[in-house]
């Protein structure tokens, strides 16, 4: 008998998910607990591992395509066992298409099913290639308007959804931009035997930013800092939401082929590397926190907005000495230094872009606290208690094996404002998680 | 069955009535059971000299003189088959065949079931056909929707000499009965033509032009319509694919499939009344597909007007789809603007 | 009908060896025993659709055959069980095909009104009035063309002569010169027009001037008289001479179809033609020519019933054709393109 591959739940008010890439493709071998696919929900990517020893077959659900939960996706077939028809019995996508409630019995454990008629997309105008394409990539075509006549969608008017979600909120002083072709940026800086660091900034910041630390580092390894769409030498890329974010991310990472790797993460470039330790455990050995992002909702977009916005030295000062708990910490020299870093108007557009989408009325879109739970190798988490942007609070949401050093008189800048201290709690956990999985 | 049989030889500039005439020859040369039976086919030469000086070559046996009796001659050739010969049955115009009906819908397409497959038809019918010649409404229909929609029939439509030639071999070689039917319009021109012995698959379109944007799918001389439109439509920076259906039955399923899964949309150009015409088929095929999936737009049908075919040019040019509406049909197609 | 002068030795009795002739009655008593078998068959309600009964023409049909071997073809109609029978087909198949097997000679596909045995040379019955009539020119065509010698029998009622198709094929089966008799059964009625008010001419074989063939009218109930008919015809044909016309005048003393009720016609003309059933002519012809006895015929009877009686059986028991093979025999080669 095949073994069914489950979509499965993985968070705890998840009714639903997107299929972002198979890691096998039909009739291929896999083993037991081999990464299968990743999946993405709205606050979570991950990585669902092989039920099964086999060869994989009937893969019912396509990269980008959205699955209730419980439902067959796959089947694995032992060698030389006969691979017929789809086996019968279960639900699959085809029985539960995206838009209708999957039958569950843990009805208890949901929110209250909302009312959705399959005439509520339906009675839209709308090409069958532009509900196709919708339904793939979890649109609501309510939303979309529609460029055809009367008003019909057309798939290039979900393709331009997908692209550009929402008007930028405030930008009407900002000048455009346009997206650009190429790979993410990685500095790259020291060498070593040892499993390399990999580091990612924050929104509106760089992967500089993030260099004053490399000194007070372990000597013994590579450090490398991502830097994000339309931050740094990175092309500017649209970001359709925090998981199409954490969906390129992770392509870069693919791409980097590192075996082990250590990751940290300032503030939303937390958020990301809880998400890539989520989907790429076995090569994640420690993940180390400062200021994420992802853990609650509240969030100082006001203060963000202001950075984003800021053209010049003197009004980049004001909101960037909002960052710290002590103003003086940023001096003249340092806000001068951060607007050159951001004299692209183009690149403080997209970042506009990308902020409206991921922190919506300055609130934050999503939500990756879950994903703490999961986590199987060493996290710790460094927050200032006087964090403006993103309340440290939000770390307590942390499971117990989560270390929390929560720092007193510092803001959202820890790294800035109290950087031997974060270099020697990272250096800490680094060498701490070399050790205990070599012990193993 | 998937591709024209091997050719070899020479390529020559035949006119699409020559390369007809070079099938038939090379038919009636190489087997003695094939017989031409038709009006007017021997020393006149056939009404459109596709038979030519055949009957000189070959002699009255083998190229008859039929009385001008369609419904009988059509049935002698029906029963010719059924006993061991190869006929090749002329109408003098498509219109002409619905004299013979009866042979042809009750007798020719059935007998093979209804003998529970006891029995072949191995009969081959040559239809002129189509507007544009003046010859105003009982000589100038597009009758290919009414015998495709018989089982039991092949129906086919080469639109260029090479197709013409090759099909008509095919349909020599096929144990059922086919129709072809040949466009009058297209009998002086010219195109490259293989010599000797080859055959184009029966139930096989080709694709005339490759495209992205949209899907012509178009029949007998609309595909030559369509491929012309394509080239203005090119400049426009519309890419159109146009499929040349080539026979109606078997229709091409898979090929039309394929290019609207590419292009998203469909066009459907053919010469017959659109009411109930040959797009309405394609149109369902694509509909009840998966191919449905990838519309991105209403599949648009550019057929016959809803009358006989009149006398007068401008009528007769206004009442069958032209190059400058399938321009139209194409461009507001691509730009989603119907 | 006056008995046959002693002395006078009637055409068959000259022509056919005496096993000929008993085989002859024996095909004539198996095709009224078939149509009465499936008459019953009909109203118990076993088999459907429709069926056209030739009670009182098997003279004609089996007449006509005489001197036909395997390699002839004929045409038939949709009174075409007797034709069948005439022309070697088997009864068992013939029931298998009636109940809609797919043991039957068409599969189950075409039933009584499509019944054919192609191996023997029978073309097919033919469910269009006239719509044989072409094809049997078709069939002679092949003939003259290929060589092979065969001629062709066409069947067809007094309706069809009144068909585009009749006129067309005699036409051209005579300026062609083709090995083809066309063999008129006029029952007097196409369903239930008498001949006197469809029909011109006052015989239907009159037509063959108009075609410049032979024709001649004779008694379609004397067996004789069809057979010496048709057997000149065919030597003419078979000698290169062309086409002629037989109009047998016959009757069929059931309806035209199984729902015909007989507003037409009356119960004194049924009975007057059920004087001339040809059957009881045939046996006593030759009895009193010395070729059987009463006590023969009565066995060939009984023998008759029984064969018609285990074919009802078997075809009653043989396999239905599958639901699934519908489509099949639709084109020689079968593709899903097709369907």
């Amino acid at each position: 008998m095949p073994v069914e591959v489950i979509f499965p739940k993985v968070d705890m008010d998840m009714e639903r998910g997107r299929i972002a890439t198979w890691h096998v493709k039909p009739g291929e071998r896999v083993s037991k607990s081999d990464p299968l696919f990743d999946i993405e929900t709205d606050k979570a990517a991950m990585e669902v591992e092989s039920p099964a020893e086999g060869f994989l077959h009937h893969v019912l659900a396509k990269e980008g395509s959205e699955v209730a939960i419980g439902v067959a996706v796959a089947w694995i077939y032992a060698e030389g066992e006969d691979v017929g028809d789809v086996p019968e019995g279960r639900p699959t996508p085809a029985d539960a298409p995206p838009g209708r409630e999957p039958d569950r019995d843990e009805t208890q454990w949901q929110r209250p099913a909302q009312a959705t008629s399959p005439l509520d997309a339906g009675n839209r105008r709308a090409t069958p290639a532009a509900r196709a394409l919708a339904a793939q990539r979890g649109i609501d075509l309510k939303n979309i308007g529609g460029s055809g006549p009367r008003g019909r969608v057309q798939a290039k008017d979900v393709i331009a959804n997908l692209q550009a979600p929402e008007p930028p909120l405030d930008t009407r002083s900002l000048p455009g931009w346009r997206p650009e072709r190429g790979d993410l940026a990685v500095v790259r800086s020291g060498s070593g035997a040892h499993a390399p660091i990999l580091m990612f900034h924050g929104l509106a910041a760089d992967g500089p930013s993030l260099e004053a630390l490399d000194p007070l580092l372990p000597q013994d390894r590579e450090v490398l800092k991502m830097e994000l769409p339309s931050h740094g030498r990175s092309p500017r890329r649209r970001v359709a939401g925090f998981a199409d974010l954490a969906r390129q991310v992770r392509v870069r990472f693919d791409d980097l082929a590192l075996d082990n790797v250590h990751i940290v993460g300032h503030s939303l470039g937390g958020a990301l590397a809880l998400a890539l330790a989520d989907t790429r455990p076995r090569q994640v050995r420690s993940v180390t926190l400062i200021s994420p992002a992802g853990l609650g909702p509240e969030f100082g977009g006001q203060i963000l907005r202001g950075i984003i916005r800021a053209g010049s030295a003197a009004s980049l000062g004001p909101w960037l000495r909002q960052l710290t708990s002590d103003p003086a910490t940023i001096t003249e020299d340092y806000v001068r230094a951060a607007m050159a870093a951001r004299g692209d108007a183009a690149m403080r557009a997209a970042q506009a872009d990308m902020a409206c989408t991921l922190f919506p009325d300055d609130t934050q879109g999503f939500d990756v606290s879950g994903t703490l739970n999961r986590l199987d190798c060493p996290a710790r988490i460094i927050w200032g208690r006087d964090d403006k942007v993103v309340p440290w609070r939000h770390a307590l949401r942390a499971p117990g094996k989560v270390a929390l050093h929560l720092l007193e008189g510092v803001g959202h800048l820890p790294h800035v404002e109290r950087l031997e201290e974060v270099a020697s709690i990272l250096s800490d956990n680094v060498c701490r998680s070399s050790r205990s999985r070599a012990a193993n | 069955m998937n591709a024209e049989s091997s050719v070899r030889g020479e390529v020559h500039e035949l006119s699409y009535a020559e390369s007809i005439r070079d099938a038939m020859d090379i038919a009636l040369g190489s087997d003695e059971r094939v017989v031409l039976m038709g009006e007017d086919i021997g020393v006149y030469g056939g009404a459109f000299q596709v038979t030519g000086s055949l009957v000189h070559k070959y002699g009255e046996d083998r190229v008859m003189d039929t009385p001008i009796s369609e419904l009988g001659g059509a049935g002698v050739a029906v029963g010719a088959a059924l006993t061991g010969l190869r006929p090749i049955f002329e109408f003098q115009f498509s219109d002409f065949s619905t004299l013979a009906m009866e042979q042809i819908v009750n007798q020719a397409a059935k007998l093979r079931y209804m003998l529970g497959g006891a029995v072949s038809v191995p009969l081959v019918m040559r239809l002129p056909s189509g507007s544009g010649t003046g010859a105003a409404a009982q000589h100038s229909q597009s009758l290919e929707a009414w015998y495709g929609h018989v089982p039991g029939l092949k129906v086919a439509q080469p639109s260029t000499p090479r197709d013409a030639k090759g099909l008509l071999l095919a349909a020599l070689e096929d144990p059922d009965p086919v129709l072809i039917f040949e466009h009058k319009l297209l009998y002086k021109m010219k195109g490259p033509v293989p010599s000797g012995y080859y055959t184009t698959p029966i139930g096989k379109a080709a694709v005339r032009r490759e495209g992205t944007d949209l899907t012509i799918a178009a029949n007998s001389i609309m595909a030559l319509k369509a491929e012309e439109a394509a080239k203005t439509l090119a400049d426009e920076g519309i890419d159109a694919e146009v499929i040349d259906l080539r026979t109606v039955r078997p229709i091409d399923r898979e090929t039309v499939l394929a290019s609207v899964r590419k292009t998203g949309r469909l066009l459907c150009v053919y010469e017959g009344v659109k009411t109930l015409g040959v797009g309405a088929e394609v149109s369902a095929m694509v509909a009840e597909s998966d191919a449905f999936d990838f519309l991105d737009g209403p599949i648009v049908r550019l057929g016959g007007a809803e009358c006989p075919i009149p006398y007068n040019p401008k009528l007769e040019e206004a009442v069958v789809p032209q190059v400058p509406a399938i321009i139209r049909a194409a461009r507001d197609l691509a730009n989603g603007a119907i | 009908m006056p008995d046959t002068p002693p002395g006078n030795t009637p055409y068959a009795v000259r022509a056919y060896r005496p096993e000929a002739l008993r085989e002859a009655l024996r095909k004539m008593l198996l095709i009224r025993k078939f149509e009465e078998g499936a008459e019953e068959c009909y109203m118990r309600g076993l088999i459907h659709g429709t069926m056209h009964l030739s009670i009182g023409q098997e003279a004609s049909a089996v007449g006509a055959c005489m001197s036909l071997g395997d390699d002839d073809k004929i045409t038939s109609t949709h009174r075409g069980h007797g034709h069948c029978l005439a022309k070697g087909a088997g009864v068992d198949k013939m029931f298998a095909e009636f109940f809609g097997k797919e043991t039957g000679y068409c599969r189950g596909r075409g039933g009584s009104m499509h019944i054919a045995d192609v191996a023997k040379g029978n073309l097919g019955a033919n469910g269009i009035v006239g719509g044989g009539l072409p094809i049997a020119v078709g069939s002679a065509l092949s003939a003259k063309r290929l060589g092979t010698g065969a001629v062709t029998v066409c069947f067809f009622g007094d309706g069809a002569n009144n068909e585009g198709a009749f006129h067309e094929a005699l036409n051209m089966a005579s300026i062609w010169k083709l090995p083809v008799i066309f063999v008129c059964e006029n029952n007097r009625y196409g369903m239930s027009v008498p001949t006197e008010r469809s029909t011109a001419v006052k015989n239907i074989a009159d037509r063959a001037i108009a075609y410049a063939m032979p024709g001649v009218t004779l008694d379609g109930n004397d067996f004789s008289a069809v057979a010496e008919a048709v057997d000149g015809a065919v030597a003419r044909a078979r000698a290169g001479d062309g086409p002629s016309l037989i109009e047998n005048v016959t009757y069929r003393t059931r309806g035209h179809s199984r729902s015909d009720r007989n507003r037409y016609r009356s119960r004194q003309e049924i009975a007057l033609w059920t004087e001339r059933d040809p059957i009881p002519r045939m046996a006593k012809m030759l009895v009193s020519h010395g070729v059987m006895t009463e006590d023969d015929v009565e066995k060939m009877e009984a023998a008759a019933a029984d064969e018609i009686a285990s074919g009802i059986e078997a075809a009653r028991s043989a396999p239905e054709p599958g639901v699934e093979d519908a489509t099949r025999d639709v084109y020689t080669v079968h593709s899903e393109a097709m369907e």
